[in-house]
């Protein structure tokens, strides 16, 4: 028999021809590359004195280097870490919190009005001022910025998963399954969740870009760990100096690598996003 | 009816949320209320008395949460307390004197950025799959993930500082009386960046939305039978595609408030905006208590009247939802 003329493509090659994953990929590759190998390549370090302070971008220092002469390079390499770790720590919780919500709001009738009404409340917070007075109160600990970032971040997955968990739930498979003494656990966690999951893993990826961009902005406002350096105290300490010394560079290349790392989360989330829903509804 | 009255409730329970998170955080957080809340440390012992007293600090919890629920209806102004910074001004009348200019740019940034976004809907509907569309969704996702203060951050050094076009901060030139022309040239003079920055930023948002909406509609029957009708692309994308697609865009008002407010903060401390923004970056630096647990309970009243206003557009605008 010959191959029937339509053929849905697998998991995989959808996501291989998918353009702006490809260039999130590649983008990602190439940030994850520059941060893991810099530390062992470059020579400066971000705390100490590398050579002349405010100087533009030049042979020796690409990016510049502060008002202290410390080298902006290292800076960038050596703060990704702190930055990258609470955004992906943070949008792992968010996500596991947010998927669990989805699941049993969409699926339990009783549970699908609070948790529809606390996902509604997060959403409707300023989440800037929110973290701001958390961080305030509670030391900006980079517990308590993770802390933080989840109980903002969990509505967004939540929000997504919620109504297809509910769709999916009235599907008449679900009818067929009940019917046939399968009890409501069981159906939940063997036939919704995997349907479902490839949603939150979409999703995930999107928090994390989401979630590095606020902790850098919650940062640059001053609600950082200044005891390590991360991307949001580089802008910081920016914004403090680099205006009335004319350092244009001190936050214009920080700037472009996040934009960068965001971009390559959010690219990826975002095609990804594409490919999981439209499956759904079958 | 029935879609205020759920949308309603939702209001009341953020409400009642943020009464509570002003309410408990500060006594839960490390440290002594009474130094959060009255300055012990920061203010006059006069004064400390005086507001441990009207926030019954020494009484036992529930009186302290009676007493904050008089303090906030019984009032007006509410009474959240004095600002360290500012003593002894009370944190309501801050707000009072800095809200205007935060409106002012939330208004037109909203307004601004819906129409670019719809006429930015308008050309991708003509060339769908085209060039356009597909340039203008990397652009949009990429720009969605560009932190905003970084945004400001550039456009503030290439027009203020370098080429000295626009203001460096401020909302109006000290100089001008207010009422005269050149108060108002000066006012919008001094917009035009931060709205740029944030109509922007809507529009990144919006039109995502957009998309998606549209992509929806470009399934329906209805298209299909106008172009079968012969109708021009024109025709059909003004028509149909477009006043279908608009609606998410309307209750886009109602949810992205908070998100307008969340960047209005960030735009507002780059640029020097004197706005609730700038206001509450201060008392972060300050550690101002008050006027921080001040600022979230206004906030969000804020997003409430968005929220409001978006819905009541929303309901106007569409007949599904008039049960």
């Amino acid at each position: 028999m010959e191959a029937p003329l339509l053929r849905e493509r697998s998991l995989r090659s959808k996501i291989i021809r998918s353009r702006p994953a490809i260039a999130g990929m590649i983008l990602l590759a190439g940030i994850l590359i520059f941060v893991l190998i810099g530390p062992y390549v470059w020579p400066y370090k971000p705390f100490q004195s590398a050579g002349p302070p405010n100087l533009p971008p030049n042979l020796a220092h690409p990016f510049g280097t502060d008002n202290m002469g410390e080298d902006l390079m290292s800076q960038v390499i050596y703060g990704a870490y702190p930055t990258l770790v609470v955004g992906i720590v943070s949008a792992l919780g968010a996500t596991l919190i947010g998927f669990l919500a989805g699941l049993y709001g969409g699926y339990y009738e009783k549970a699908k009005a609070p948790i529809s009404l606390a996902t509604d409340i997060v959403l409707s917070f300023p989440s800037i001022a929110l973290l701001i007075v958390i961080g305030s109160l509670f030391l900006p600990s980079d517990q308590v910025i993770i802390g933080g970032l989840i109980v903002i971040l969990w509505a967004t997955c939540s929000r997504a998963i919620l109504p297809q968990v509910s769709s999916l739930k009235r599907m008449p498979y679900i009818d067929a399954a009940k019917t046939s003494g399968l009890r409501n656990r069981k159906i939940l966690w063997r036939i919704i969740a995997p349907a479902v999951y490839p949603v939150a893993i979409a999703y995930f990826i999107l928090i994390v870009s989401v979630g590095i961009i606020i902790a850098t902005s919650i940062g640059y406002l001053g609600m950082g760990n200044f005891s390590e350096i991360s991307w949001g105290t580089i802008f910081y300490y920016a914004q403090q100096n680099a205006f009335f010394l004319g350092d244009w560079w001190w936050v214009l290349a920080p700037g472009l690598m996040l934009a960068l790392t965001a971009s390559s989360f959010a690219l990826i989330g975002f095609s990804l996003e594409e490919i999981m829903n439209p499956r759904l509804r079958r | 009816m029935h879609y205020l009255v759920k949308r309603g409730l939702t209001y009341v329970a953020v409400f009642i949320a943020v009464l509570n998170i002003i309410f408990f955080l500060p006594r839960f957080a490390p440290g002594n209320a009474a130094d959060i809340l009255a300055g012990s440390t920061r203010l006059p012992a006069q004064a400390v008395v005086e507001i441990s007293a009207r926030l019954g600090l020494n009484q036992p919890m529930y009186v302290q949460y009676v007493d904050f629920l008089k303090n906030i209806f019984l009032t007006f102004p509410p009474y959240l307390g004095v600002s360290y910074g500012y003593y002894p001004v009370q944190v309501s009348y801050l707000f009072d004197v800095r809200a205007g200019w935060t409106f002012l740019l939330i208004a037109t940034s909203l307004a601004v950025g819906e129409l670019m976004t719809y006429g930015m809907g308008s050309v991708v509907s003509l060339r769908r799959g085209g060039k356009f569309e597909i340039g203008s969704l990397y652009s949009v996702i990429t720009f969605n993930s560009t932190p905003l203060f970084w945004f400001a951050m550039i456009l503030l050094y290439a027009f203020a500082i370098y080429s000295n076009i626009f203001p460096l901060s401020g909302s109006v030139a000290l100089f001008e009386t207010p009422g005269t022309l050149g108060y108002y040239q000066s006012v919008i003079w001094h917009m035009i960046l931060p709205v740029v920055v944030l109509s922007l930023s809507l529009m990144a948002e919006s039109f995502l939305i957009l998309r998606g909406s549209m992509q929806d509609v470009l399934k329906s029957d209805y298209i299909l039978t106008a172009k079968s009708r012969g109708l021009s692309n024109w025709n059909i994308s003004s028509g149909y595609i477009l006043r279908n697609s608009l609606l998410p865009l309307i209750s886009v008002v109602s949810f992205s408030t908070a998100s307008m407010l969340s960047r209005v903060i960030l735009i507002e401390s780059v640029f020097g905006y004197p706005g609730l923004g700038d206001l509450l970056v201060d008392a972060v630096l300050g550690r101002d208590y008050p006027v921080l647990t001040g600022s979230l309970f206004y906030l969000t009243l804020i997003v409430i009247a968005g929220g409001i206003i978006g819905d009541i557009l929303l309901v106007r605008l569409d007949p599904r939802l008039r049960s």
